[in-house]
């Protein structure tokens, strides 16, 4: 059995003048819940669609659970679940006739899963699809996907527009479900809270290229956040090592910083600080600050700063 | 897969209802004030038109609603092979539009043919089951075109054209209208694919997508053609469009009238008599005789070419000629009840089916019948020897003409009406051409026979008929004829404008004709003299191949292409000419690459 459930070797995806993927190297090992984190556009979307082969890479290839994944067979599909942020099931049939359909098409359906994560939300098996709130399908097709019994599951931003019960539901019937224990979850989100509670991996993708892999503590760790109070102007900003972001607030200089250790406070020092203090930052900081770095700004106002 | 089948068919049900419940009200209408059967072939069009509309629009709802990334993604990434899906899907929708169009067409059909008098056969039935093909193909065409590329998504409309051009009838027409169904679900099979934008990869995939897209590329050229002419008759230059026609050209040809054109045809003339023929041209009447009639019906024929029908006023009985007793069958116009069965002379079936031309005559594909009132009788009064077809007869003189496909036969008009047997002709008259070529044909009567004049111009304008002439040919009473005169008519067009379907691609260009005439039978068109094709233009048709075969491995270099499919391509290029570049062109975009420049957001801050 391979070791990793996906690896990519230099995939590249080019759309016009533009790089969703940009000679990504990437690989997912088997097991855990990972998170991939990213910016809009950072290639997320794109990264799946061609790991299911609904999209040909420009360069490079992609493999999933050991297959080519422009070759994906039938049986690969059944080992692979996907949930999408627009729980696309067709609206017209019932719930059951839903339920049915995928018992039957799936070899290794998991009714006690199924009803496990069902049993979070209050759907009747006569409801059409369509009937259903937001929050209703996203768990509904959860739970479709946590009974197939799947190897992978790419669950790509699946609260996206989910009201904060409905968040707190979905999370709850993931991280309870006994579906997940032999399975490798993909967890892609925006949400930093959700990242904290159910990701054992964080996977940073930026212009379509790996950023990061860790835990997510080990990243917040390489994130600290510093207070400085500096009489003067300060340091140029371009001559900060590290610098994810820098906001002056009631006359102090804070610097989000990178994989900077002690000595950063000699840098403050020596560049005018009177004091300098230090603190740890939440993962929500740490990614918004890492990713923000590179984030487009017009040319005028990056010719002001 | 049921599953899938089964939820499709459920989606679209209460539609499927609609169209059923809308059908019936129009068709129950429209049955109750005319008979559905016996109509004219542009009815049976406007049918065809609105049925392959409505598979149209099924097949772009259905696929249109599936093919958004992420329901397309939901609806293939299962543990089901594409093919298998798609089959669930078009199944559904074949049987949606088995209910929505078959089956209130067998409903009025059955109605018809077991509670009224009128004539249903099992022709009738193979028309309703044509129109479910075609709304059939009309629903693939689609389907095809949401789930192909967008850049040849449009080119399996090409298989509704064969339909509406194609010459196949009954059996035939079906079996065409089949071939073109399954292409199209090879094409849609082939389409549905996780990766939806990308090329078909594979000989037999290729072929299938490859073969109707590079013939609507040819199709493309041909609407170019039309569409320069249309500027070409707004600038108001067009020959058939300006006020005077060009002096002896082809347009004058079919304006001037009978008395002129003997004039122009005898302006050369060296027979002794030519002066005193242009005289008499100029007091004399003219008679025209048109080969007007086309093609006779044919046995089991879907459609009817006119109403096959007549009427006797004195019975006030309507005669309904039926292909599968071979005799007319009679209804009251009183009270509508069948009234009987009307054969040849008596209660024979007709050897061929029969159409009614009005004057109490009939035709069949050689025989011209007379429906005699009196004794309530159809009898043959004129048969072309060897099954030569009939396609024209008009009156000349005290004369009744039949234009026959090689000859003019001259009957006794009076006997029509003072006798009741089949008449011999008294006179007969080989066309000095091919009678497809005919464009008019003019008789003066002379004093020991006629002068005829052959006007040979119907499709030199685009180069498929000879080149235009006039000839004329002096019959006597006794059975000669001899030709008298012969003048070469001016072309109207250049060569390059004649000859602009066919040196695009030579190939292509005879395939089209072969794909229309196939399976037509005796449906086919009459035969024409088509010249040889001239030497600049077989030049201009070769450098056109040349110059493909040179772009095409130019292009193919730029592509993702095997080295077999890029060899078989360049190929293609060369024998196919220009549509297959075209074709190649569309289907195939440059290669992807990553240049070094290229960066994955051109501003970054």
């Amino acid at each position: 059995m391979n070791d990793y459930v996906i690896e990519t070797d230099a995939l590249t995806k080019r759309y016009g003048r533009k790089l969703a993927l940009d000679h990504l190297d990437l690989r997912i090992p088997r097991g855990r819940i990972h998170a991939l984190v990213g910016a809009n556009g950072a290639g997320k979307s794109t990264l799946f669609r061609i790991l299911l082969g609904f999209l040909p890479p420009t360069a490079g290839s992609a493999r999933i659970l050991g297959r080519d994944s422009q070759r994906l067979t039938p049986e690969d599909r059944g080992r692979i679940g996907f949930v999408n942020e627009e729980h696309t099931l067709p609206g017209w049939m019932r719930v059951n006739a839903v339920t049915d359909m995928h018992r039957r098409q799936y070899p290794r359906w998991n009714e006690e899963a199924f009803r496990n994560v069902l049993g979070h939300y209050h759907v009747l098996p006569e409801q059409k699809v369509g009937q259903l709130s937001r929050g209703e399908r996203a768990g509904f097709n959860l739970a479709l996907a946590l009974a197939q019994g799947p190897e992978l599951l790419v669950l790509d931003e699946p609260t996206l527009g989910l009201d904060v019960v409905a968040k707190r539901a979905f999370l709850e019937s993931l991280m309870y479900s006994n579906a997940t224990d032999d399975c490798t979850v993909i967890y892609c989100s925006h949400q930093m809270e959700e990242i904290e509670r159910v990701a054992d991996n964080l996977v940073i993708l930026e212009r379509g290229r790996l950023m990061h892999m860790s835990a997510p503590d080990e990243f917040c760790a390489r994130v600290t956040h510093w207070v400085a109070d500096i009489p003067f102007k300060g340091p140029d900003p371009r001559s900060v090592p590290g610098l994810l972001q820098l906001q002056r607030l009631d006359g102090l200089h804070h610097y989000l910083v990178l994989d900077q250790q002690d000595d950063f406070a000699e840098f403050l020092r020596a560049s005018g600080a009177r004091s300098v203090q230090s603190m740890p930052v939440s993962l929500d900081r740490a990614v918004n600050g890492f990713l923000a770095k590179n984030h487009a700004t017009p040319d005028a106002q990056r010719a002001q700063a | 897969m049921f599953d899938l089948f089964k939820a499709e068919l459920l989606r679209f049900r209460w539609w499927a209802a609609g169209c059923v419940a809308l059908q019936l009200v129009v068709l129950g209408f429209l049955t109750r004030v005319v008979d559905l059967a016996q109509q004219p072939l542009l009815v049976y069009r406007v049918f065809g038109a609105v049925y392959a509309a409505a598979g149209l629009l099924l097949g772009l709802y259905q696929m249109g609603g599936y093919r958004r990334p992420n329901t397309w993604l939901n609806l293939l990434h299962r543990p089901l092979a594409p093919s298998r899906i798609a089959v669930a899907l078009l199944g559904a929708g074949a049987v949606l539009l088995a209910v929505g169009v078959l089956l209130p067409l067998l409903t009025i059909a059955g109605w018809q043919g077991g509670m009224t008098a009128r004539v249903v056969d099992m022709r009738h039935v193979l028309l309703v089951g044509s129109a479910w093909i075609v709304s059939l193909c009309g629903y693939l065409v689609g389907a095809y075109l949401m789930l192909a590329d967008k850049r040849q998504g449009y080119c399996a409309a090409v298989f509704l054209l064969l339909i509406v051009f194609s010459q196949a009838t009954g059996f035939g027409a079906i079996a065409l209208q089949l071939l073109s169904l399954a292409w199209l679900l090879a094409m849609v099979l082939v389409a549905f694919k996780p990766s939806l934008g990308t090329p078909a990869r594979g000989a037999a995939r290729t072929l299938v997508t490859a073969a109707p897209m590079t013939m609507t590329m040819w199709f493309a050229l041909v609407m170019v053609g039309f569409g320069v002419e249309f500027l070409w008759i707004a600038q108001g230059s067009h020959p058939n469009n300006v006020a005077v026609p060009n002096v002896d050209g082809e347009k004058e040809i079919e304006v001037l009238d009978g008395k002129a054109l003997f004039v122009k045809g005898l302006r050369n003339c060296t027979d002794p008599e030519a002066p005193l023929w242009r005289e008499q041209a100029a007091i004399a009447d003219i008679d025209g005789l048109f080969p007007g009639l086309g093609e006779a019906p044919a046995r089991h024929q879907l459609t009817n070419i006119a109403p096959m029908e007549f009427d006797d006023p004195q019975r006030r009985v309507r005669w309904v000629f039926s292909h599968d007793t071979m005799r007319f069958q009679g209804y009251s116009l009183v009270d509508k009840r069948a009234v009987g069965a009307l054969g040849m002379a008596g209660n024979a079936p007709f050897p061929a089916p029969v159409l009614p031309v009005g004057d109490n005559l009939l035709v069949d594909r050689s025989t011209v019948y007379q429906f005699d009132e009196d004794a309530n009788l159809v009898l043959p009064r004129a048969r072309l020897p060897g099954g030569e077809a009939i396609t024209g007869y008009g009156k000349a003189g005290d004369d009744f003409v039949l234009v026959g496909e090689r000859a003019l036969y001259f009957y006794d008009a009076r006997a029509f009406d003072g006798s009741d047997g089949v008449l011999e002709p008294r006179l007969r008259v080989p066309v000095p051409g091919r009678m497809g070529d005919v464009q008019r044909i003019d008789a003066m009567e002379l004093l020991d026979g006629w002068l005829l004049s052959f006007s040979f111009a119907r499709s030199s304008y685009n180069a498929e008929g000879t080149l235009p002439y006039q000839q004329i040919v002096r019959a006597f009473d006794d059975g000669r004829s001899v030709t008298v005169s012969r003048r070469d008519i001016a072309r109207d067009y250049p060569d390059a404008w004649r000859y602009q379907n066919w040196y695009p691609s030579p190939v292509l260009y005879m395939v089209q004709k072969a794909a229309k005439n196939m399976l037509a039978g005796d449906m086919r068109p009459l035969p024409m003299a088509t010249p040889p094709v001239p030497r600049t233009m077989q030049v201009l048709a070769g450098a056109l191949m040349l110059f493909s075969l040179i772009a095409a491995l130019w292009r193919v270099r730029r592509t993702d292409l095997s080295r077999a499919a890029r060899i078989a391509w360049v190929l293609a290029c060369g024998v196919l000419s220009v549509p297959a570049l075209m074709a190649l062109w569309a289907m195939y975009p440059e290669r992807e690459t990553v240049p070094d420049d290229l960066v994955a957001h051109p501003a970054m801050a």
